[in-house]
């Protein structure tokens, strides 16, 4: 108890100072926006190059009534996925023409990581003869109109599947897709600020800012760099100064959209640790519907179930990967029967100290990216704002701190 | 190569329901073939006139127990068959007939629909006495259940298929909207619309949202459901709190008549 208390009283310290610094970041930030602007997308910190495709990255302009030339372009180069709109929700499906694209969307139900890792995919087929592997054809997929919190999703996907061990069917998809973003402005649902997440570095191909009467690209690869160099025709390299400061105009204008935040997200890691056996957890565990919900929708949550399928011959089947979420019952079941976390509370403990606190540990970054679909999709309104909330106001027993 | 030494004898049998599940089994068209050619089916009720059989591998069971006629017949399939697989809500909660015994007292309910004294004489001898709908599993031994009003082909052949090639299929309970989620459906509860998707058992790849109906519980309840919680939801979306446990007994039967009364 006694050695709670301090570790408490140690963070609320942290709290304090932090409260000078931020100030500094923010002044970072802005003078580092004004400078660096043309390199890339966002600038946050002094850029970091990524060797690893070492490119000069360039930026050009393009009008928005030749966004629809674009769009014939680019789908010769493979099958075209986009945002399309759909009974009040939003899905990336394909795209026949371009028409059928709707970019002023805030969320879709499942993000591009239906593209990686979908709910349900073949891995191995067998029949008399052996077995094979199944493996996607090599067809490129496009997908259009990622906005910034996916792109850190598939990052976030890209570190678990393209690691030291890599997954063949992932890596097999991942090298077939093309990933252009597309800048969009927030609702009261996201909460990309506080993660750090409302904008990106890397991770896609082309990266498209809306402005009012032309488009910003950034190119974030070789094969984004390649398709700008193809399409140079409707691509301009001449940016004048008026279009920067109509860009950082828009980019302060959307940073102050933002209407909710998770409260001190740097100490969330700290602040789930100290609650660990909180009672906070115990009154969401009674809440929760154990739906499968929220890690279904999350654009970083990946863990899938194997099953094996028989044919009714018997003769031959397959085997399956589907979808799995943490929060279902036999989700921690182990062979014999034992499950370890029977109970909604512990199931829901896991989910939220595996994306904010041990992901962290491991990466240094919380493996929530702020889209906000589990805020949006949960029926009865347990996601990453409502849970941090509850935690940090269980740990802020001296509220003049915390304020 | 692994091979069975013989066909598994497979029988289907059928008590109290609309025989729903063993028509499913008959419209797998696709399958149909591989259905009769893969296992010894000796006894499938609704596909079979002449029928005798001393001992299945596997017991298909269709319908609740209604009679103490069928309570006989089903101890007896127990005795003669090695697995017993409940088929459909009826059999594995009680489906729609035991909504009424929530209600009234059985006594009261029959004298409701047969009249003053309430007794059946004519048909008696033919269907046995009733007694109230139960699930199977209320009277014998059930090894595995498969849900459903009727059964999906895609929750039955995996299941099926596992058994009759002597594997062991895996439990793995999971809500409608797993699968409602996998096809990208707008949720009902959120625009405060009425769904039972968050409670009942999944394996129906969700079809009724999928075409903007609204889940009603036909798989009966799922195993990890908290419907302390989905009432509070009912109710907050308009429903009164007697509403929204008749929605939720409309299929669920035993289980959730316990876990509503809190004896779960």
């Amino acid at each position: 108890m006694c050695q709670k208390f301090t570790q408490i009283s140690t963070f609320l310290k942290i709290l304090q100072i932090s409260k000078i610094l931020e100030l500094n970041s923010k002044l970072l930030y802005c003078i580092s926006l004004k400078f660096s602007i043309f390199r890339r997308y966002p600038y946050r910190l002094p850029y970091k190059y990524n060797f690893k495709n070492s490119l000069d990255m360039k930026t050009y302009k393009m009008s928005k009534d030749r966004f629809p030339e674009f769009i014939e372009k680019i789908k010769t180069k493979g099958q075209l996925y986009g945002p399309v709109k759909g009974n009040g929700k939003y899905s990336f499906e394909e795209i026949e023409k371009f028409e059928d694209l709707d970019f002023d969307y805030q969320r879709t139900v499942i993000g591009p990581k239906k593209f990686l890792t979908p709910p349900r995919y073949q891995t191995l087929r067998y029949d008399k003869s052996g077995q094979t592997d199944v493996f996607v054809s090599d067809e490129t997929q496009i997908v259009i109109g990622v906005h910034p919190c996916d792109i850190h999703g598939i990052k976030i996907l890209d570190r678990l599947f393209l690691g030291n061990i890599k997954d063949p069917y992932y890596e097999k998809r991942r090298n077939n897709l093309i990933i252009i973003g597309h800048s969009c402005l927030p609702d009261e649902n996201c909460i990309c600020q506080s993660t750090g997440t409302d904008m990106v570095e890397d991770g896609f191909d082309l990266f498209f800012t809306e402005l009012a009467d032309h488009y910003l690209v950034w190119v974030g690869s070789d094969k984004g760099l390649s398709i700008a160099i193809e399409n140079e025709d409707i691509l301009t390299e001449e940016i004048s100064e008026e279009e920067i400061q109509e860009y950082v105009r828009w980019q302060q204008k959307r940073s102050e959209m933002f209407k909710s935040e998770i409260p001190s997200f740097k100490y969330l890691a700290d602040i789930i640790h100290l609650n660990y056996d909180s009672k906070v957890w115990d009154q969401f565990g009674e809440k929760c519907l154990s739906c499968g919900t929220c890690s279904l929708v999350c654009p970083t949550c990946n863990c899938f179930n194997v099953e094996d399928r028989i044919s009714m011959n018997t003769e031959d089947g397959f085997r399956e990967r589907i979808l799995d979420s943490c929060t279902l019952p036999c989700y921690s079941m182990v062979a014999g029967g034992h499950d370890f976390r029977p109970d909604r509370t512990s199931r829901l403990k896991l989910y939220y100290t595996h994306k904010l606190k041990e992901y962290i540990g491991r990466w240094g970054q919380p493996s929530c990216v702020g889209c906000g679909r589990c805020v949006t999709y949960c029926p009865v309104d347990i996601n990453v704002i409502t849970v941090s909330k509850a935690l940090y106001e269980e740990v802020c027993e001296n509220q003049e701190v915390c304020e | 190569m692994w091979q069975r030494e013989k066909k598994p004898v497979v029988g289907v049998f059928g008590f109290s329901g609309c025989a729903g599940d063993q028509l499913a089994i008959l419209h797998m068209e696709d399958e149909l073939v591989d259905f009769f050619t893969s296992a010894d089916i000796k006894f499938f009720h609704m596909a079979q006139s002449h029928q005798e059989v001393d001992h299945v591998d596997i017991a298909l069971v269709e319908g609740s127990i209604n009679t103490d006629k069928q309570l006989a017949e089903l101890k007896k399939i127990r005795e003669k068959a090695d697995i017993v697989v409940a088929l459909g809500t009826c059999a594995t909660h009680g489906g729609i007939q035991y909504l009424g015994d929530n209600e009234k007292e059985f006594k009261e309910r029959m004298l409701l629909v047969y009249g003053k004294d309430g007794k059946i004489p004519e048909f008696s001898e033919l269907v046995g006495n009733p007694i109230p709908a139960e699930p199977i599993h209320k009277f014998i031994e059930v090894d595995y259940s498969i849900p459903g009003c009727p059964i999906a082909k895609e929750n039955f052949i995996p299941i099926y298929t596992k058994l009759i090639s002597g594997l062991k299929p895996t439990k793995y309970p999971y809500p409608v909207c797993v699968e409602c989620k996998f096809q990208e459906n707008d949720c009902f509860l959120l625009h405060g619309k009425f769904c039972l998707g968050p409670v009942t058992a999944g394996g129906c790849d969700a079809c009724c949202p999928n075409f903007g109906v609204p889940c009603v519980g036909c798989f009966g309840a799922y195993e990890g459901a908290n419907f302390e919680s989905m009432i509070e939801k009912l109710v907050e979306i308009g429903l009164t709190e007697e509403d929204a446990k008749r929605k939720l007994m409309m299929f669920g039967g035993k289980a959730t008549e316990l876990a509503l009364k809190g004896e779960k």
